[in-house]
């Protein structure tokens, strides 16, 4: 089977608000694009609208308003959606007395595909030899295994991914890592949530960051670490003289001075903070700079709570 | 279209297959009808004491009574409709209704084959149930050893007519039932409480309003024209024609999963 080739989505202005009196607004004129050919990660606390918004994205929750794309197409009007699409939103969405095998089985009749396919897919994700065995007994990784299977049952160009390392074990990830990479490699669409940023990180091309169902973030990651700030800290006996000069006259975005006497300085480089002291007289004890981790600038863009 | 179709009954026909659960309502359904089937042939003989003892034996005389113990096979009618009800609650009960409307977000499409699905299933059920009776009440009818009216072909022939379009009809409403209560367990507690509690009051109370219930019309259906009522005897009930029967049921059943198709089934899958 030739491989579909991936198709951008687009997710537009969406809004959503559930409860009849609209309580709640699981998501708030979201706008963002993702690219064939790359991993995206969508990420955001839980409870951010991830999953409200991937569920819009795939026709199964409507929009008050706004509207979601696959290529050109709302996903309600693709004409062979397992074929274009494949979709992994939760591990327990099978019937617990139901074969992983006959599960699969179900998937191809329905969208008229070979039953070949059946076995190629669950060789995919390894779950050949537990095939046979109705769902009630396997754990939370290999339902992951089988969601994902019954994602690629189609060989589909977008892959769209709900916190598909769930319950998987280091190995497990590790594989899924590298298959994403090989998906995306191959032109496909590769869209995949996440609450926590380090899982991805060394998955993903671009991020969406959403939170409290608005948008905080979209764009590369590369793009996230220039913008991430740096920070220098400075331990001196003119603490309180260098903190007012870094602000008056360094230009730095704040600097504090903590209890236990260490001066932190951000908006500046180390080497800038150096130079500041030198030519304002302040002696140095002790100069050294952080960049800002990624997981921190996650939590703070988020608002970092969970 | 018609290709999209096949494939969406090959997929609900496959899901059918893949679990226990029809096998067992059919077999408790079985079970049901030929108790039934057994427990009247042993009254009317005067086995199982409840009849005028002058009329012990005399009933087995009857061919309209034959017709009636052969009719206990609409005792499965009951777990039909249930078969129905689960068939299409239970999507949403394990959530497998995300991967089938992702395979089919067209979801009237879905509800339409699952519908058509289940009257081919509920004809079959009808068939199966309808041989176990016949082979009960022959075995039965062997063993009180009674005179009684012969099982003719034409009796068992128009009886199992209305069987298999009553199921049939049964379980596209039990399915179209389930599209509007999407709740298991309140579908499943709303339709026996229906056929076995409402339906029986009303029957009997109040059978002008009855025979236009989905219990009046599967009975009509089914033409059953009688019923044996507790004393062993035949009390002839109020009935529509069959044709007029089916189409009642049909009516039920095109009506829910309209309403449906325009209220449940648009909901958002969460």
């Amino acid at each position: 089977m030739d491989a579909v080739p991936g198709v951008a989505l687009h997710v537009e202005s969406l809004s959503k608000v559930f409860g009849r009196r609209g309580q709640v607004a699981a998501v708030n004129d979201l706008t963002f694009s993702v690219a064939p050919g790359r991993v995206t990660g969508f990420l955001g606390p839980n409870g951010s609208g991830k999953t409200t918004t991937l569920r819009c994205l795939l026709g199964l929750v409507s929009p008050t308003s706004g509207r979601t794309l696959i290529g050109s197409d709302p996903y309600r009007d693709l004409a062979e959606p397992t074929r274009v699409v494949g979709a992994a939103l939760e591990a327990s969405g099978f019937h617990p007395g139901r074969s992983a095998r006959n599960h699969l089985r179900v998937l191809t009749d329905a969208a008229g595909l070979p039953p070949t396919r059946v076995t190629e897919v669950l060789a995919t994700v390894g779950l050949e030899e537990a095939a046979g065995r109705r769902v009630v007994e396997y754990s939370l990784g290999m339902r992951q295994r089988l969601a994902l299977a019954g994602a690629l049952i189609g060989d589909p160009g977008v892959l769209i991914l709900d916190e598909p390392a769930n319950g998987l074990d280091p190995e497990g990830i590790a594989w899924l890592r590298s298959f994403l990479r090989a998906q995306a490699a191959r032109g496909c669409t590769v869209l995949v949530s996440s609450h926590v940023l380090s899982e991805v990180e060394q998955t993903v091309d671009d991020v969406v960051i959403i939170n409290r169902g608005a948008l905080v973030h979209s764009g590369s990651l590369a793009d996230i670490n220039a913008n991430a700030e740096a920070r220098t800290t400075v331990r001196s006996p003119d603490a309180e003289r260098l903190a007012q000069v870094a602000r008056d006259v360094g230009g730095a975005a704040s600097a504090d001075l903590s209890p236990d006497g260490v001066l932190t300085i951000t908006g500046m480089s180390a080497a800038e903070v150096g130079h500041l002291a030198f030519t304002s007289g302040c002696e140095l004890h002790e100069l050294s700079a952080h960049t800002q981790d990624l997981e921190q600038l996650f939590l703070e863009l988020t608002g970092g709570t969970e | 279209m018609t290709a999209v179709f096949g494939r969406l009954l090959a997929a609900e026909w496959r899901k059918v297959i893949t679990t226990k659960m029809i096998f067992g309502l059919v077999l408790v359904g079985l079970a049901f009808s030929c108790l039934n089937t057994v427990t009247l042939t042993l009254v009317a003989s005067g086995v199982i004491p409840g009849v005028p003892q002058a009329d012990t034996g005399s009933l087995l005389m009857d061919p309209d009574y034959l017709t009636t113990l052969l009719a206990q096979a609409g005792t499965a009618s009951t777990f039909v409709l249930i078969l129905g009800v689960i068939a299409m609650t239970g999507e949403y009960r394990h959530m497998t209704i995300t991967s089938t409307f992702l395979s089919s977000p067209r979801r009237g499409r879905v509800l339409a084959a699952k519908m058509a699905l289940f009257g081919v299933i509920g004809a079959l059920i009808a068939v199966v149930t309808m041989i176990a009776v016949v082979i009960v009440l022959t075995i039965t009818l062997a063993i009180v050893n009674h005179d009684h009216a012969p099982i003719t072909a034409s009796a068992v022939g128009s009886v199992l007519l209305g069987a298999v379009i009553g199921f049939a009809l049964y379980a596209i409403l039990g399915v179209s039932l389930g599209a509007l209560i999407k709740n298991q367990v309140a579908a499943i507690i709303l339709a026996l409480v229906w056929v076995l509690l409402i339906e029986a009051l009303l029957s009997a109370l109040l059978p002008a309003v009855s025979k236009w219930l989905p219990g009046g019309a599967l009975n009509a259906a089914m033409s059953v024209t009688v019923r044996a009522d507790p004393t062993g005897g035949l009390t002839s009930a109020d009935r529509l024609p069959a044709w007029g029967g089916a189409l009642v049921l049909l009516g039920y059943a095109l009506v829910f999963a309209v309403i449906a198709s325009r209220t449940t089934l648009r909901r958002d899958i969460t």
